[in-house]
């Protein structure tokens, strides 16, 4: 029983670290269309952030959520600005191509700054709290948490500020939108900032649990797309339960299954992606988008 | 303004594509327009002593041609900086020390052309046979890692080209019957045997073991299954785990609820780093940690702490080891001129490398000429000590008379503590909880 509630508490936290870190890919679809395959970049770039700052200023990377947060919003709006937006209304290929250029681009830059050394900061908010049989590991929990505080302020922030609402027309209709006298570009602009601050911030505080590296990207990346195909394009209830439901399935499967369970558990979650997209293809909860034209290439 | 943002997008995205092709010039990230880049013109000089041995070089007869793949990005990309850097050491102390290869009467000089494999082993088989194919190279040195290792060592054997490595100790590579792979390393399976028997007479009596699935770990989980029931411990679990595992919470919470007293984790330096920290989240402190690749490396102190004291691993080469040679001394004064070079200590990797290199230098003056048969049969015979450590190969190719160290992390310093000839310190066992450190 004990190792059940483990494995389910596992489950549950590992999902909360999925959610965080796939959100702002997801959000970025949903609003504009743009697949954004430099995400794990973004959240590398996040990651050595944090490291920095807490290896030559001793700053913990959860309190450099403070600085990440600001810095990469500047990074993401300058980034829409001047690359991304030329790509918003053209063919799904060209996003691809040039957010694929870019993740080459970033992971060998940090490469030459950062070198090719694995590295991981240190925080206070580390070990482990044990209640009975179970224990709850302080560093992952504490990233679930962020990962509820970013997630529900989003939340609020689409749901009822007037920017927010903007941002959700923007994505159901640009044409009305712009009718209606939404700037476009400056809304575009915002989300995409917002996203990568919120992905940079994922990175920030995922740094003392993962090895930082520049090449630690592309595997999250295709992370963020199975969570994203799960839980429905912008949707962050859903961002939230399919990395959740993923979690509880690899960590249930790394448990029971002994000798490969870890291994299956990935094969497990590229089978579930084509369940899904077979099945239910606007994902588990639907979106910010609906369900629509099929992609022009 | 708007043909403002467009020049500026224009050269923004003109400058990451220039940092992404040209920023590294030993990096080259698309296989089908890989130019090579060689080493020899880009070598950092040694500090002084250039100037001075240069005038008493002689005339080169030739050039020595040498190909690797080595790992520049992806998941190696650590590993293969080290890899080429113990190259690149014995490169630069051939040519401007030691006045290039001896072949019979003449001196060569060397140059080595390096691709970066990616890590990807088809990419490596790729860029092997280009080397072989097209830059017409007269040897090949190894890749990192035994998955790479297997891949293009078939190519190096389908062309009849001679490959000595260093790093790649997985079993497999030399039960193919090939006669063009050498190896001067300690075999994978045997990396564990020095620490698990240091911790069974210590007490020790059961084991769990999670390894990555590639090629060299599970050699090193097979060899550790053997060697713990070899010495009387029980093994509980084995485990696997994936390449690219960003979580292995599930296997160190499966690991705590057996209790066992030694934990082996087989698998290269990123899956160190998850161990130490999966198993302090989960509050799980075993007897004695046994990890592959990390811990040896001087960065893992850096980078875990205090977190690293009392973590065990298994190491081909430490800089207090006592062999000696007459190329490059002692390990301490390898160490001393690898950090002149690059600025850090050397890891046991980078180590290894520039004994491959060496190896395959004294196999060339002995044979007397670059022809591969020679060549070939001079590896055979090469009996020889070096400062890495004494060097004679079996007929599959394996180094069979290095025996393998283990270090422990005590007090932030990283101690021999097995075989107990070569130790420096004793084992400190069990290990204390997380907490207490």
């Amino acid at each position: 029983m004990d190792l059940f509630l483990q494995a389910l508490i596992n489950g549950v936290i590992l999902g909360g670290f999925y959610a965080v870190m796939m959100l702002g890919f997801s959000v970025i679809w949903g609003v504009m269309g743009v697949i954004n395959l430099a995400h794990g970049e973004m959240i590398m770039l996040g990651a050595y952030f944090a490291w920095f700052l807490n290896s030559n200023y001793g700053v913990d990377p959860f309190v450099s959520v403070l600085i990440v947060m600001p810095v990469m919003f500047l990074l993401g709006y300058v980034l829409q600005l001047v690359l991304i937006n030329r790509v918003v209304d053209r063919p799904i290929l060209a996003s691809l191509l040039v957010t694929f250029g870019l993740s080459i681009a970033i992971a060998n830059l940090a490469k030459l700054v950062f070198t090719a050394d694995l590295r991981i900061s240190d925080t206070t908010l580390s070990g482990a709290w044990a209640f009975g049989g179970v224990t709850f590991p302080v560093t992952k929990t504490a990233i679930m948490g962020v990962a509820l505080v970013i997630m529900s302020s989003l939340h609020l922030f689409l749901q009822r500020t007037r920017t927010g609402k903007s941002i959700r027309a923007a994505a159901q209709n640009k044409q009305a939108a712009r009718i209606v006298g939404i700037d476009i570009n400056r809304i575009y602009a915002l989300t995409f900032g917002i996203c990568i601050a919120i992905t940079g911030v994922a990175g920030a505080v995922i740094s003392p649990v993962q090895a930082v590296f520049p090449f630690m990207g592309t595997p999250l990346t295709l992370r963020a797309f199975t969570i994203t195909a799960l839980a429905g394009l912008g949707s962050i209830p859903g961002a939230l339960m399919g990395g959740v439901v993923l979690g509880i399935v690899e960590s249930m499967i790394g448990i029971y299954v002994s000798g490969i369970g870890t291994n299956l558990a990935i094969v497990a979650s590229f089978v579930l992606l084509v369940v899904i997209l077979v099945t239910r293809p606007q994902g588990l909860f639907g979106g910010l988008r609906p369900h629509e034209e099929p992609a022009q290439i | 303004m708007k043909r403002l943002t467009t020049a500026l997008a224009m050269s923004l995205a003109l400058l990451l594509m220039l940092t992404a092709c040209g920023g590294d010039d030993t990096t080259t990230t698309s296989t089908a327009a890989a130019t090579p880049t060689t080493a020899a013109s880009a070598t950092p000089t040694t500090a002084g002593s250039s100037d001075t041995t240069m005038a008493d070089v002689p005339e080169f007869a030739g050039t020595i041609k040498i190909g690797a793949a080595v790992s520049d990005t992806g998941t190696y990309a650590r590993e293969g900086q080290d890899t080429r850097h113990g190259y690149d050491t014995w490169l630069d102390w051939v040519n401007n020390e030691y006045g290039g290869i001896k072949v019979g009467n003449d001196r060569y000089n060397v140059e080595i052309i390096y691709y970066d494999d990616e890590g990807d082993s088809d990419t490596a088989a790729t860029l092997v046979e280009k080397l072989i194919t097209e830059d017409e190279v007269d040897f090949l040195l190894g890749p990192y890692s035994s998955g790479l290792t297997m891949s293009t060592s078939a190519i190096a054997e389908k062309y009849n080209v001679i490959m000595v490595e260093g790093n790649g100790s997985s079993e497999t590579i030399f039960e193919r019957g090939f006669k063009n792979i050498f190896a001067v390393l300690t075999p994978a399976g045997n990396y564990t045997q020095s620490a698990l028997k240091a911790l069974a007479d210590l007490g020790a009596k059961s084991v769990v073991i999670a390894y990555e699935d590639a090629a060299f770990p599970t050699s090193v989980a097979v060899g550790a299954e053997k060697w713990a029931k070899e010495y009387g411990m029980d093994v509980l679990a084995v485990e696997t785990y994936p390449v690219d595992v960003s979580d292995v919470s599930a296997i160190i919470t499966n690991f705590k609820a057996l209790d066992p007293d030694v934990f082996v984790g087989g698998g290269h330096y990123k899956d160190a780093l998850l161990f130490v920290r999966a198993a302090k989240e989960q509050g799980w402190a075993p007897g004695g940690m046994v990890i592959t690749v990390g811990p040896s490396n001087p960065e893992f102190v850096t980078e875990v702490g205090a977190d690293a004291e009392y973590i065990i691993g298994p190491t081909q080469w430490e800089r207090t080891m006592s062999w000696s040679d007459e190329w490059f001394g002692t390990p301490e004064e390898y160490a001393v001129r690898y950090e002149a070079l690059w600025s850090e200590p050397p890891s046991y990797q980078a180590a290894e490398s520039t004994a491959t290199a060496l190896a395959l230098q004294l196999a060339i003056e002995a044979a007397g000429t670059i022809d591969t048969d020679s060549v070939r049969q001079a590896l055979y015979d090469l009996d020889v000590t070096t400062f890495y450590g004494p060097i004679n190969f079996d007929e599959t190719g394996k180094n069979v008379a290095k025996p393998m160290g283990s270090i422990q992390i005590q007090d932030g310093v990283i101690n021999v503590v097995a075989p107990a000839e070569a130790a420096v310190a004793e084992v400190r066992y069990p290990m204390p909880p997380w907490s207490d450190r």
